[in-house]
């Protein structure tokens, strides 16, 4: 049985009187219910008041009906317009890339507004996977900042003068010969490259260059030495029974994530017929999602990163010089038994990291090469178009912007100004251009200083073939028409190019070389193609190794990492507020970015641990001074983190993003700086001083806890089962159950009754919906977070309610540590209602509000609520939310349209005020009005659509047939709903015959219907228990 | 002359003969067969019939009358053959230009309005759809087809009208106790006077006026009158919101009368969504001109209303072609639900078969629509309550084991909606 304590804060590790009294509470924000004597509003006056305005509205009500207008869908017969069933969702293939990832989606629109985006489970990269940007993005596509026309120096214009404006300025540039910058993120679309080309061959006088905010190009430049060619290769992570992380976050941020995920994933969820899993070590600075998910955790500094790679490759078998110990203990460790195991895996393993150095990347490809991972696990056969950039061009732009040699600078949907360390040389450079035009669909950082925006639409607008890997292509096509005048940017491209085709004709005439007659059914299934066999040639380790330089790595002082978080990346979507209130999986924080500090080194601060992490979230404000420049950001203890070094995210700070994203943390790109051939991303001799002042974070882990122990003074010590159950996969192969024994003692327990003859409801026929969660493939992306909040018109009330502990989240990740907090074991577990068939809440309900369904569903009727919030205070898993204000903007509905209110004349600063942002509400799911609890309905709705297209066919319903709005967006399908009964189903059958299910507070007799799937690390040993927890039983 | 008989015999026998095939050749009719509603293959293909009739005819024809085109009743004898009664319903255009006789004479019978073409329909289903129209026509009793249409709607109102009928027989009740009571108290109040003046006592006469109109009797009707105020008021407060017989102005003066009551035309035609999707659906004017293209003016308003379609679709009836995108016609809305409350037209038409006028009303006899039902929560759970469920005609319903097994071994008579669930919040709130 596991004893280990878990923990998802500070206090909690430590049973802080604090921590214990905010733990009993379950809303962490308090209202002052006295008024002072004499002012205000009295009772007596609040009862007046209200009995005359009850009256007056009943009058007024009474006497005029509100009259609603019904508009059909009318169709032009002169045109062929898709038939439209309104009521009725359709669905359009499409693709998301953002450069760094690529998502096979499904577009849902309903009366021709997309609505959500699910996975495209067709597709051959992602399999149907999605991660929390794709899921996002539809109300990027409603984002009121966007330009609604061209602007001509600030001013809108049409674009017929805007073309005819900058293709003048080209013409003369040209006949000059001066030379014009065409600057863009990475190339991954077929069409976009074909409209460069177009350019360039109309305006010979172009240099191109791409770049990526967060770029990969070490590893593009290594590979060049090491294999011949400066490519990204796939890593068949299923293929790897050993995998080896340095700073990688391949699960996160890096390449193809989502695609790695389901590869990933396949070969970590062990089952009682086939036990076994792959051993991931991960050796990093900070912690991330892939961190997280690994058996090994080894913290190392950033600088050492290169020696820890030498010494491995030396244990391995290269020959190498410089061998050194590094400075953790564990680190040291960790490569001994890392190179072991490594050594006993050959050619079914895997070194990668993450970070753009090119020393590093060459030893990593001299490592692969040892063990001979290529061609199997490393396949160089397959190669990524992503994270296309090239650091020493830009670097090169730069340095030529400088000295004034660019007449003309067109940014392809870049933001230099802002993403890249020459921010004010670019800045100048646009100013001074003769011609300066953008793409971006806003006036940004860099837009804002050109003369010309010409505005791209959205990915859900647009045509284009997106070309990720070798052989795979995906299709994008609009799910509405263009809502603003907006152009693609190839097609502007194309048209300033002299070539004024449309771009719908133009992609269809690229897809010919590619699909053949095929284009239809390509643009129909959203993709074409599928990647080829793993092959392709092995690293040249001799070469690799002789092209690592020799400059000794020797940090001075404070190191710093510049890491990318999962649901900000780069900056791009920093305007969209579901990113920035889903909470980093980690740190749990919203709505900003901050330095994450290792425990050690905060106590070294002289912080005591109620400074650290507060239970009223005002944390520290931390001054960092790097290379003569200081940033000023919250301090936030990250556990895991490595000792003597700090993280900062990038991707924060933007200034014209728009009214979500502007002014949210602090932009740390300033203090990057070109390193070996390219961008680094760490720095060090950093100074640390704290300012004395504090910051209201928006952090929501540290309440709406279980309560796992018996730390509550009021509580009588009794058993308690863990929330978190985990074993180990040795423990687990000789034993199914465990990690889970305790739950036979209380199986058996309930198996007897007080009250012979009473039976609550058997649900013997009928469906009795249930879900299971399986807490070794859940790696706390977030994307089902971000996927319920669309899919359930969940609101986002910004960082000022979530510090006040008020999100509206039906449901959270909860993150959990165990262990040593320099470098804890982490686990995820997703909660959100759990439909307990002997709920707590519904019997304290003094209205009826909350009952139970006989489906088994814990039903909520906002209608009928009246707020007393007694069933929110008497749920134990902590999984209701109260409209404390009206964050749908029901008070105020239509005031945003004409302006009559604004943003800031409502307390619930809600983001979704105006019609455009509405048009991404689930027209079937309502939205609740202040005053009322809301929850996690099991996606009721799409329950009943599922029983209903089952009724309408005659045929009984099946398994898989719902979906809930958190199992379509994993990637790792950790999330699977279902009917109880439904004997054949994978919910009942993981019920009754899995070893590791588990219910949380099982031993309350809630009879919840989610299962939790015992967690299997593949370690040998069991972690040193940092604290123990007995269970008296 | 024994031979000439026999000569005179088997000449007429010859005669006969040959005008009968004579006459079956020129006067061929189109060969529909009958339909016995005991085989089951002929039913079948009759009901094939039923579902493609309702679903591309009856916006212009009848079985019996002639409504946009002719009744379609007895066009099996006025056409050649089956080839070109198939060729006609294929593509009419195309017949009457290869010059047919019979195809032009329709055609300028009508005044040259083309018949819409439905290249879609196979011979067969041609064939099947004729099949439905002439049992239709021969008043064969199909099996598949409900009693009759409106049954279900007629017995509604009924239950209505026995409502209102019952709170009658409640007036007459009461007024009758209020008379019963004023007798009784005139006779206790005598009786009274009797036994106190038989004790001697000296009882002073009290005038009637003086009886009723003093302060206990005021109290009294003041109280009954506040219960009454709070009664109405509470009743009133109830019903805010709710709108029967809500019938606004419309912005097109579109009678269901005509269309549907008059003209027969399925409610499907124009409210294609009522059993794919949650919403019934308003036609837009793509729906209208179907048949307006030709029928350019109406009994009652003329030219006027349905120049205004004209309007809305961008239509020149002079020219016979849409001249521009067609405008948007803002009806106004009459059912509204409140936002908290999710309804889906296909769970109550397409699988729980319920007919429209159960909750529309007669919507054939509105000459302006109204809002028949109250749509109010009551109304709703109480025809859950009452409603059976098509248990047995419906495989998804399989998962109700219980219900099955007591049905057949007869404990249960039948399973409502309630039984299944559906009075749960969360059937139709969230």
């Amino acid at each position: 049985m596991s004893n280990k304590k878990y923990w998802s804060s500070l206090e909690e590790l430590n049973e802080t009187p604090a921590y214990k009294e905010q733990a009993a509470k379950e809303f962490n924000y308090e209202v002052d219910t006295n008024e002072p004597e004499g002012e205000g509003t009295n009772r007596r006056d609040f009862l007046k008041a209200m009995g005359f305005s009850v009256s007056v509205a009943a009058l007024a009500t009474a006497c005029k009906i509100p009259t609603h207008k019904a508009i059909p869908y009318t169709m032009d017969l002169r045109k062929q317009v898709p038939e439209v069933t309104p009521g009725v969702a359709d669905y359009f293939a499409s693709t998301f890339c953002d450069g760094t990832d690529f998502v096979s989606v499904l577009v849902k629109t309903r009366e021709g507004r997309p609505i959500k985006i699910e996975g495209n489970s067709d597709a051959p990269l992602t399999l149907g996977g999605t991660n929390a940007k794709a899921q996002a993005s539809v109300l990027s596509l409603y984002d009121v900042t966007r330009l609604a026309t061209p602007t001509v120096k600030g001013k809108k214009a049409s674009w017929s003068k805007t073309d005819a404006e900058i293709t003048d300025k080209l013409a003369a540039i040209a006949a000059e010969g001066g030379k014009i910058a065409l600057v863009t993120g990475s190339l991954s679309s077929v069409v976009t490259k074909k409209a460069i080309d177009a350019f360039v061959a109309k305006y010979p006088t172009t240099t191109v260059v791409s770049y990526d905010a967060i770029s990969k190009y070490a590893v593009r430049k290594a590979n060049q030495v090491s294999l011949g060619a400066a490519i990204i290769p796939t890593v068949h992570f299923d293929k790897a029974e050993v995998i080896v992380g340095f700073n990688a976050d391949f699960l996160g941020t890096d390449v193809s994530s989502t695609e790695n995920t389901k590869k990933y994933i396949a070969n970590r969820v062990p089952t009682k017929a086939n036990p076994k899993m792959s051993r991931h070590h991960q050796f990093q600075s900070t912690m991330t999602i892939t961190g997280a998910s690994a058996d090994y955790r080894y913290p190392i500094k950033p600088s050492e990163e290169k020696q820890a790679l030498i010494n491995l490759l030396s244990k391995v078998g290269g020959s190498i010089s410089g061998v050194a110990a590094l400075s953790g203990k564990d680190a040291n460790e960790g490569i001994d038994k890392v190179a072991a195991e490594l050594l006993a895996n050959k050619g079914k393993s895997v070194v990668v990291s993450g970070t753009n150095d090119v020393d590093v990347q060459l030893l990593v490809n001299a490592i692969n090469g040892v063990l001979g991972n290529y061609g199997s696990v490393i396949d160089t056969a397959n190669t990524y178009n992503l994270k296309t950039g090239n650091d020493e061009s830009l670097a090169t732009l730069a340095n030529d912007l400088k000295n004034g040699a660019y007449k003309g600078i067109i940014l392809l949907g870049a933001n230099p100004v802002y993403n890249t360390p020459y921010g004010d040389i670019f800045k100048d450079a646009i100013k001074k251009a003769t011609l300066s035009v953008s793409t971006a669909d806003r006036p940004d950082e860099s837009a804002q200083f050109c003369q010309y925006v010409a505005p791209d639409s959205h990915y859900l607008e647009s045509w284009d073939i997106i070309q990720p890997k070798t052989g795979v292509y995906g299709f994008v096509q609009p799910a509405i028409v263009t809502l603003f005048e907006t152009r693609q940017a190839a097609e502007s491209l194309f048209n300033w190019a002299g070539n004024t085709t449309p771009i719908a004709q133009i992609v269809q005439n690229e897809s010919a070389a590619i699909t053949g007659a095929g284009y239809q059914s390509a643009v129909q299934a959203g993709f074409y193609g599928t990647p080829g066999a793993a092959g392709g040639a092995s690293a040249n380790v001799a070469a690799s190794v002789a092209a690592v330089s020799s400059a000794s790595t020797a940090p001075k002082g404070l190191e710093v990492l510049f890491y990318e978080k999962v649901g900000i990346g780069d900056g791009t979507f920093a305007n969209n507020p579901f990113l920035q209130e889903m909470p980093n999986p980690v740190s749990k924080v919203t709505w900003d970015n901050y330095v994450c500090v290792p425990y050690s080194y905060a106590k070294t601060l002289g912080l005591s641990e109620n400074d650290i992490q507060p239970a009223d979230k005002n944390v520290p404000i931390a001054k960092v001074t790097m290379n003569g420049k200081s940033i000023e950001l919250p301090l936030v203890v990250q556990f895991g983190q490595a000792a003597n070094t700090i993280a900062i995210a990038l991707g924060y700070g933007r200034e014209k993003a728009g009214r979500a994203g502007d002014l949210v943390g602090k932009n740390a790109y300033p203090f990057l700086k070109a390193g070996n051939g390219a961008t680094s991303y760490r720095t060090d001799g950093a100074t640390l001083e704290l300012t004395g002042k504090k910051y209201e974070l928006g952090l929501n882990q540290t309440y709406h806890t279980l309560m796992e122990d018996n730390n509550l003074p009021m509580r009588p010590k009794r058993f308690r089962s863990a929330i978190v159950k985990e074993t180990t996969l040795a423990d687990f192969q000789k034993n199914d159950h465990s990690g889970n024994e305790d739950r036979e003692h209380i199986k058996e327990h309930f198996s007897k009754s007080l009250y012979d003859g009473y039976k609550p409801n058997d649900y013997k026929q009928g469906h009795h919906w249930g879900m299971t969660v399986d807490l070794n493939a859940c790696i706390g992306c977030g994307a089902c977070v971000v996927s319920c909040n669309i899919e359930n018109n969940v609101p986002v009330v910004g960082k000022r309610q979530v510090y006040r502990s008020q999100e509206m989240h039906w449901m959270r990740i909860d993150r959990y540590y165990n262990g040593n907090p320099d470098n804890p074991d982490v686990a995820f577990q997703p909660m959100m209602c759990q439909h307990c068939d002997n709920a707590p809440c519904e019997n304290v309900c003094p209205v009826n509000a909350t009952n139970h369904s006989s489906e088994g569903l814990n039903q909520m009727a906002y209608n009928r609520c009246i707020g007393t919030r007694y069933c929110a205070n008497n749920c134990p898993y902590k999984v209701r939310r109260f409209n404390w204000l009206d964050y749908q903007g029901v008070d105020s509905f239509g005031k945003f349209n004409d302006g009559a209110m604004t943003f800031n004349d409502t307390e619930a600063q809600s983001y979704m005020f105006e019609d455009l942002t509405r048009m991404v509400l689930n027209p079937d799911v309502v939205t609740r009005s202040r005053g009322v609890i809301e929850k996690c309905s099991f996606c009721v709705q799409r329950i009943q659509e599922g029983k209903l297209t089952a009724k309408k066919e005659g045929r009984p319903l099946k398994d898989g047939d719902i979906k809930t709005a958190c199992q379509t967006a994993c990637p790792t399908n950790a999330i699977v709903f279902g009917d109880q009964n439904n004997k054949e189903g994978v919910v009942a059958q993981t019920f009754d015959q899995s070893g590791r299910n588990y219910f949380v507070l099982e031993e309350q007799h809630f009879l919840s219907s989610v299962g939790y799937q015992v967690k299997v690390r593949n370690k040998t040993e069991e972690p040193a228990n940092y604290f123990i927890h007995k269970p008296g039983i | 002359m024994h031979s000439c008989k026999q000569i005179r015999g088997v000449l007429t026998l010859i005669v006969l003969v040959l005008s009968l095939a004579f006459s079956s050749r020129t006067f061929a009719a189109v060969a529909i067969p009958d339909v016995d509603p005991a085989d089951a293959a002929m039913v079948d293909k009759a009901k094939k019939g039923m579902e493609l009739y309702k679903a591309n005819c009856t916006a212009c024809h009848a079985v019996d009358r002639k409504v946009v085109g002719p009744a379609l009743a007895g066009t099996w004898d006025r056409w050649e053959n089956e080839a070109k009664l198939v060729a006609w319903v294929q593509n009419s255009s195309k017949l009457i230009a290869s010059g047919d006789p019979y195809a032009n004479k329709i055609f300028n019978e009508y005044n040259k309005s083309v018949m819409q073409s439905f290249p879609q329909l196979t011979a067969e289903q041609i064939i099947d759809m004729f099949i439905y129209i002439k049992a239709k026509d021969a008043g064969v009793a199909l099996p598949f087809e409900a009693p009759a249409p409106g049954a279900a709607a007629a017995g509604a109102p009924a239950a209505a009208t026995n409502e209102g009928d019952a709170t009658w027989y409640i007036w007459a009740l009461v007024g009758f106790l209020v008379v019963l009571a004023g007798l009784l108290w005139g006779v206790t109040s005598k009786l009274d006077k009797a036994v106190k003046e038989s004790e001697g006592q000296v009882v002073e006469e009290v005038s009637i006026d003086k009886k009723i109109f003093n302060k206990k009797t005021l109290k009294v009707l003041l109280l009954i009158g506040s219960i009454l105020l709070v009664f109405n008021i509470f009743n009133g407060a109830i019903d805010l919101g709710r709108s029967q017989g809500y019938a606004p102005d419309q912005p097109i003066k579109f009678s269901h009368a005509l269309h549907v009551g008059q003209n027969q035309i399925e409610c499907q035609y124009c409210h294609s969504g009522v059993e794919k999707s949650k919403h019934a659906g308003i036609p837009g004017t793509q729906i209208c001109m179907n048949c307006h293209k030709y029928v350019q003016q109406g009994p009652k308003y003329g030219k006027d209303e349905i120049a205004k379609i004209y309007d809305y679709a961008g239509w020149n009836p002079d020219k016979q072609q849409f001249e521009r995108a067609p405008k948007n016609i803002e009806w106004v809305k009459i059912h509204n639900l409140p936002d908290h409350v999710y309804f889906n037209h296909a769970q109550h038409v397409k699988v729980g078969g319920i007919d429209c006028q159960t909750c529309h009303g007669k919507v054939g006899e509105y000459e302006v629509m109204k809002q028949f039902a109250p749509l109010s929560m009551g109304w709703c759970i109480n025809c859950h309550r009452q409603t059976e469920v098509k248990f047995a005609d419906n495989n998804y319903y399989s998962v109700f084991q219980k219900y099955h097994d007591e049905l057949k071994k007869g404990t249960k008579g039948k399973v409502t909606v309630e039984d299944i669930g559906g009075t749960e919040c969360q059937k139709c709130h969230y």
